[in-house]
């Protein structure tokens, strides 16, 4: 364990080298223009981030003010800075429904005609594409693919293999709980994100209904695909698929689970590996990519990463300078430079210096076909992953049926969705 | 015991019959299990060898098609339009060229890579093979190679041609719908690899040799020996548990290349049809053995039942049985037990025993303490454990009913019983009230008739001396008479004294005779009119010479005004008066004192008097103890001055029960030494009121009455109020001189005089004598007294007085004393009447009479009569001799009642039915001792026509026959 923590001490010793190495500009310019740019604190603070800005400092001589807000009072503080008159050059914000504070619209350049659009990868494009079709932002940040990792050198022994539809993946299940195994590590305990993924398909897939969603002209309950997943995971349950303490089973949990080989599979995103698993009788090694099965879509689904971007204030006024800002980092010197040694899902079709997992090389063609933009979390209004959490929580607590869970689903989501103001 | 070995047995049959059923019933399901196996497992091998078989023609034909193929499509101007038609009709995925350099082309010309592995070798040897792929999109395929005869399409040479079939399509075909769907059927390679899953989703096996072995209960050596099996190309079953599932594993050679056609179907799903038979059989089994069970069971339990309803019933029964049994006897039921402590039981008869509700006794046995008498603890917790098991013991105790306040007996028996293991007291509470009152009354009457037996023995006793007295002086006299018969002084003395002890005697059988009718109940009151002063008079006609002998001082008053005329008995009321004035005289002493009061009480209505008769002396008196029993009949006080006395001891009880036929109360009061007050109340009906106006007619309107007791006055003045004479009265002689001269002087002279005799000063006598003095002789004067006033007659008609009258006074006898002084004739009373003529006097009996005793004396009497008489010694010779006498011979028959052949009350039925001519007229009176009423009326009953009572009273003989003889001559004509 000792060893372990010191290589990783090292490694990260090595990519900070690298990075700042990469990040140092040959020269500085100074042309007495300062954008502003407001957003977290945290987002702010990450490397890659800090590289580009001090690149485009040094390079183009204009400074940048960094308007930064604590995390839990950054929506607030923002939209406010709009709607008093204080907004930004530019804004950092994800596509989520949070974004809906401010008025998009009035407030945001399109950017359907900037000449980087180009480069930016498929899934990196539709997830900064509003419902109108619009390029919202520039999306620089780091992402990764969220699927179905499994233990691959257990299926292997076992003479068992990654499923490739539904009904694979059922008999999967069937085929473990057969040799006495906890197919999934299912964290019911506080995390949420198991339940976006396969919903995504069913909004990403069919733009119309996801409209139809957040006008109101139907529910969770009119999407036939929403109910089957709510069974789906009900009857899971009781197979004993998640094991039998899934309903303590927390995110401190499944690094422990996985790693003995107690569970094969979780629903989780490769840099977790990278960043939280340790590891124990089996490492990230040990571990493939399969689709997430939830039952919503036969052949599985991948959701992209949700990503940071950079929003011009149309009503700045330094909407070019803005504009230059944003080409100068998808310049792809620039954003090779800051992603340098970053593991990541590449964002744009240049990006070379990062680092992509094994797992998602080895299923990038299943990635490719499968992955969807990460649609549910982002894009429905009134969504809350806790929300949808404790829905889930009493259905499989046994409070309710899969039904009952759907409409409560909704009536979150309209409390929500009225709270918001939409 | 018997009936617990019996139930044992019966139970251990039960077990053995099930323990039998049951191990046969194991025996029989593993005996068919084992044979259901068999049959399930050759079914499912004739299942899975018909599917190697389609899968082998499936292979053979695709192979067949590959290799026509080959030599047809080089000949073929559109090989693509031959293999898109082929693949329409054949419905396989895909086409390829393939060269054994590795390399593949479709017919479109997309080039891939071709590994086939070990497979290699028999193609390259022109043996055609079958692979699995996995294709770029995940999908799995199976895929058919034939080596052909070198050729070139677009350009790639190509050694061999392959199509392939998607898995899913492929497993379509090859799915068994049998076995409820739960078979996977999977082409292996006998390394364990998976070539293609006949099931949806098998594709994730890869190596099911592998999954075996983690997932299954085979061990290594079974493993490498199924691995074997299909290395030998053998065909087999195999069971094996998979998770927690029994499973079989058939497997077979497919006939190509190692391939096995491996089939993984549940144990139960092999089974389910021959299990349900089994099921069925067994079901079948179970059902008539359980229906045998039940009916057995519902046999039991209906005989239960009914055993159940009968005890119930009967339990029911005795229930209301013994409830009724307890509610209707007088006897309380109670069980207590003292360990829990509690009421298991009390009769509902408590509260009407008791007057305490039965459930106030469940609650709190304590409250049968309120009913005891005496407040004792109702059983004392030590007195209940001081009885040993199936003991008892009983007290007698006096309980209150509550509500009633009656006072019942209970003897209360404690049982200690044991009922199951628990100790209990039985308490019987058993009303003797009934038995109690009935031992007292028992003792009473006992006591009672000790009582009266000894009254009788001491009655016999005296009776003894008192008749022996009077009959020792008639023997004793009559002896002296006989000797000295020739004295006629002795023989008078003898005679008088003889008379004397006779009517002692005589009266001595009365009051027995006249005691014993009362008590029979035979006696009966002749109620007529008669006249109170009358009575009283008589009484002190009876009374006053008595006492005067002894030296007694007699006095008679009248209280009040009391009716003259009363509707009585009177015959008896004297009786009664003069018992009490008797004894008064007496029980008491020389120079005693007695008073007579008569005073009349409140009407109790207009046409009643209530009088009260009071006898007061001071005598002898009476202890407490005897006043007790101074009514009870043979009772005399025994002391040295009543010894002396003669008397039956009947005479109070005869009085005492007189005055209760006459509806009257008798009380006594007195103290020894004291003497006695006799007190008799009693009602009379009144006759109808006489008029008053006789008093005017004789002119008598205004009086004076002088008397020194003003009270005397006063009563005269209020007994003659209804008459509407004016009455004055003097309380001395003086005064009424006085009055009378004023009287006389103011022309307003009194009409009669009324004088007592012994006033202090002027008596009567003297006042009389003053008064014609100076007023003259025209007014009557009159002397009251209670005297004996004949000592004084002389003197006082020489002093003018007219008349006197005795005392009390009574308007009546005032009325009769002085109607003759207004009389114009002179009086009778004042002629001295001439001697009568006896009317007997030559009168002819029949005199039937068997005593010859009596006889002679009748016949003797009736000669001093001037009558004579002819005797028959029975009432057969009395009807003869009146039958054959002439009709006017006899005028009248004497008729003694008790005689022997014929009593007299048959010959005077016989004589009246008889056809002499005078046989309804002669007049029959009966003779004998017979002198009860009911002895009169039996007589007239039979045809007498009067009755006189034995021994014969020759006045009642001469008035009753004087009165008939004249009847009957008065019918004749």
């Amino acid at each position: 364990m000792r060893v372990r923590s010191r290589w990783a001490l090292i490694l990260c010793a090595v990519f900070l080298v690298l990075s700042l190495t990469s990040c140092a500009a040959p020269s500085a310019r100074t042309s007495g223009v300062t954008l502003t740019i407001m957003g977290k604190k945290s987002d702010m603070e990450k490397s890659y981030m800090r590289c580009v800005f001090d690149r485009y400092r040094e390079k183009t001589g204009n400074e940048l003010k960094l308007v930064e807000f604590e995390d839990a009072e950054f929506e607030e503080k923002a939209s406010r800075a709009f709607s008093e008159g204080s907004a930004p050059d530019i804004l950092m914000h994800f596509h989520n429904a949070d974004l809906n504070r401010f008025d998009v619209s009035a407030n945001f350049l399109p950017l359907n005609d900037q000449p980087w659009m180009e480069d930016l990868t498929d899934s990196a494009l539709a997830y900064c594409l509003s419902a109108d079709g619009d390029l919202l932002g520039l999306p620089f940040w780091e992402s990764s693919v969220s699927g179905c990792y499994y233990n691959k050198t257990l299926l292997d022994g076992l003479g068992l293999k990654p499923a490739a539809t539904q009904a694979e993946f059922d008999m999967l299940c069937q085929a473990l709980m057969s040799i006495g195994m906890t197919p999934i590590c299912w964290p019911q305990n506080g995390c949420t994100w198991m339940y976006q993924f396969p919903l995504d398909p069913l909004f990403a897939d069919d733009p119309e209904r996801l409209e139809q969603l957040n006008g109101g002209q139907i529910s969770y309950a009119d999407i036939p695909e929403v109910v089957d997943m709510a069974r789906w995971i009900q009857s899971a349950a009781k197979n004993g698929w998640f094991g039998e303490d899934y309903m303590n089973t927390g995110w401190s949990d499944i690094g422990e689970k996985l790693g003995s080989g107690e569970a094969v599979m979780t629903f989780i995103w490769d840099t977790w590996f990278y960043t939280d698993f340790e590891g124990g009788k089996y490492t990230k090694e040990d571990f493939a990519l399969m689709p997430v099965f939830l039952n919503t879509v036969d052949g599985g689904t991948y959701e992209g990463g949700n990503l940071n971007m950079m929003l011009v204030n149309r009503n700045g006024e330094q909407v070019d300078k803005a504009l230059e800002f944003l080409s100068f980092c998808a310049e792809p010197e620039n954003y090779n430079a800051a992603f340098d040694g970053i593991s990541t899902v590449s964002c744009f079709r240049g990006q070379t210096t990062n680092i992509q997992s094994q797992m998602v090389q080895d299923a990038a063609a299943s990635i490719a076909e499968k992955e969807r933009v990460s649609t549910a979390a982002s894009r429905i209004v009134g969504y809350s992953a806790d929300d949808v959490a404790a829905a889930f929580d009493s259905l499989l607590r046994g409070e309710i049926d899969a039904e009952g869970c759907v409409a409560r689903m909704d009536e979150y989501r309209e409390l929500d969705a009225h709270k918001q103001g939409t | 015991m018997k009936k617990w070995i019996s139930r044992s047995l019966v139970w251990i049959v039960v077990a053995a019959v099930c323990l039998a059923a049951a191990v046969l019933g194991f025996l029989y399901d593993d005996f068919i299990s084992e044979r259901i196996y068999e049959d399930s497992t050759r079914h499912l091998s004739e299942i899975y060898s018909q599917v190697n078989r389609a899968f082998g023609s499936f292979v053979e034909r695709n192979w067949g098609m590959l290799r026509s193929w080959g030599e047809s499509l080089p000949q073929s101007a559109d090989p693509e339009k031959f293999l898109k038609d082929e693949q329409e009709y054949w419905d396989f995925s895909g086409f390829y060229f393939l060269s054994f350099s590795g390399q593949s082309m479709t017919p479109d010309g997309q080039m891939g890579a071709f590994d086939p592995g070990s497979d290699w070798e028999p193609l390259q040897r022109g043996e055609p093979i079958m692979v699995g792929e996995k294709l770029a999109s995940g999908e799995d395929v199976t895929v058919f190679v034939a080596p052909v005869p070198a050729g070139e399409y677009e350009g790639f040479s190509y050694d061999a041609i392959a199509v392939s079939y998607n898995n899913a399509d492929l497993a379509a075909s090859l799915n068994v719908d049998a076995f409820a769907g739960d078979a996977r059927c999977f082409v292996i390679h006998s390394d364990g690899r998976v070539l293609l899953s006949t099931q949806t989703g098998g594709s994730v096996f890869a190596d099911y040799l592998l999954y075996l072995k983690a997932a299954s209960d085979l061990s290594q050596t079974e493993l490498a020996e199924l691995q074997a099996g299909w290395q030998a190309g053998k065909t087999d079953i195999v069971r094996c548990r998979i998770g927690n599932v029994d499973h079989c594993l058939l497997y077979q050679p497919v006939g190509f290349q190692d391939l096995v056609l491996l089939s993984v179907v549940p144990q139960s799903a092999v089974s389910a049809g021959f299990l349900s038979v089994q099921k069925i059989t067994v079901g079948v089994f179970l059902a008539i053995f359980l229906m045998l069970g039940l009916t057995a069971a519902a046999l039991l339990v209906q005989s239960s039942r009914r055993q159940l309803r009968k005890n119930r019933r009967e339990l029911h029964y005795r229930d209301l049985m013994f409830n009724a049994l307890s509610s209707s006897v007088d006897d309380i039921f109670l069980m207590l037990d003292i360990d829990a402590p509690r009421m298991d039981y009390i009769s509902d008869n408590v509260e009407r025993l008791l007057g305490i509700p039965a459930q106030a006794v469940r609650e709190d046995v304590r409250v049968m303490e309120k009913c005891a008498i005496n407040g004792d603890v109702f059983i004392p917790k030590e007195e209940l454990q001081s009885i040993p098991m199936n003991g008892s013991i009983y007290r007698v105790c006096e309980y209150r009913h509550q509500t009633t306040g009656e006072r019942r007996w209970y003897r209360m028996t404690v049982y200690h019983v044991g009922v199951g293991e628990e100790n209990k007291y039985v308490v019987v509470m058993s009303d003797r009230t009934q038995e109690r009152q009935m031992t007292q009354n028992l003792q009473e009457a006992l006591d009672a008739a000790r009582s009266a037996n000894e009254a009788k023995s001491n009655f016999l006793s005296n009776m003894s001396h008192d008749i022996r007295t009077p009959m020792n002086a008639i023997v004793g006299f009559s002896t002296l008479l006989e000797k000295d018969a020739d004295e006629p002084d002795k023989v008078r003395e003898y005679t008088r004294k003889i008379t004397a002890s006779s009517q002692h005697l005589l009266s001595l059988i009365n009051d027995v005779l006249d005691m014993s009718k009362i008590e029979s109940g035979k006696t009966s009151l002749n109620v007529e009119r008669f006249s109170l002063p009358e009575l009283l008079e008589g009484l002190n006609i009876i009374i006053a010479p008595q006492a005067r002998a002894k030296g007694q001082i007699f006095t008679m008053h009248v209280q009040g005004a009391p009716p003259e005329g009363i509707l009585g008995d009177r015959l008896r009321l004297n009786q009664i008066l003069i018992n009490l004035l008797s004894n008064a005289v007496k029980y008491t002493p020389a120079c005693g004192r007695i008073e007579f009061t008569v005073s009349q009480l409140p009407q109790p209505a207009p046409q009643y008097a209530k009088l009260r008769f009071e006898v007061r002396d001071n005598g002898i008196g009476m202890s407490e103890e005897f006043q007790q029993k101074v009514f009870a009949p043979f009772s005399r006080e025994i002391n040295s001055v009543t010894n002396k006395i003669q008397g039956t001891g009947l005479g109070m009880a005869i009085t005492k029960n007189l005055v209760d036929l006459m509806g009257g109360i008798i009380s006594v009061e007195s103290e020894p030494g004291k003497g006695s007050v006799f007190t008799v109340e009693l009602s009379f009906a009144l006759p109808e009121e006489e008029t008053a106006d006789a008093w005017f007619r004789q002119k008598v309107n205004r009086i004076l009455v002088a008397d020194d007791e003003e009270d005397i006055c006063l009563g005269i003045q209020e007994m003659m109020r209804g008459t509407g004479v004016e009455v004055a009265f003097a309380t001395s002689g003086e005064e009424a001189v006085e009055k009378a001269v004023a009287a006389h002087r103011a022309d307003e002279e009194f009409d009669v005089i009324l004088l007592d005799w012994k006033m202090p000063g002027v008596d009567g006598v003297e006042a009389a004598r003053r008064i014609r003095a100076r007023v003259g002789g025209h007014v009557p004067i009159l002397v009251l007294t209670s005297y004996d006033w004949t000592e004084i007659e002389k003197q006082a008609r020489e002093a003018g007085i007219d008349a006197f009258m005795p005392k009390p006074f009574f308007t009546s006898t005032f009325w009769q004393a002085i109607r003759p002084l207004f009389a114009d004739a002179p009086s009778q009373e004042k002629q001295t009447p001439a001697p009568e003529e006896s009317p007997l006097k030559g009168r002819l009996f029949l005199v039937a009479e068997d005593n010859e005793l009596n006889a002679e004396i009748l016949t003797e009497m009736m000669d001093i009569e001037g009558a004579h008489c002819e005797l028959a010694v029975n009432g057969r010779q009395a009807v003869d001799m009146f039958l054959e006498a002439e009709p006017d011979r006899y005028d009248m028959i004497l008729m003694d009642v008790q005689m022997p052949i014929m009593n007299g009350y048959e010959a005077t039925r016989a004589i009246r039915a008889s056809s002499h001519p005078r046989a309804a007229t002669i007049p029959i009176v009966a003779m004998t001792a017979n002198t009860f009423a009911e002895d009169v009326r039996v007589s007239m009953d039979s045809g007498m026509n009067g009755h006189l009572a034995k021994p014969i009273d020759m006045d009642a003989v001469r008035k009753t026959l004087a009165r008939l003889l004249k009847e009957s001559e008065a019918e004749q004509g």
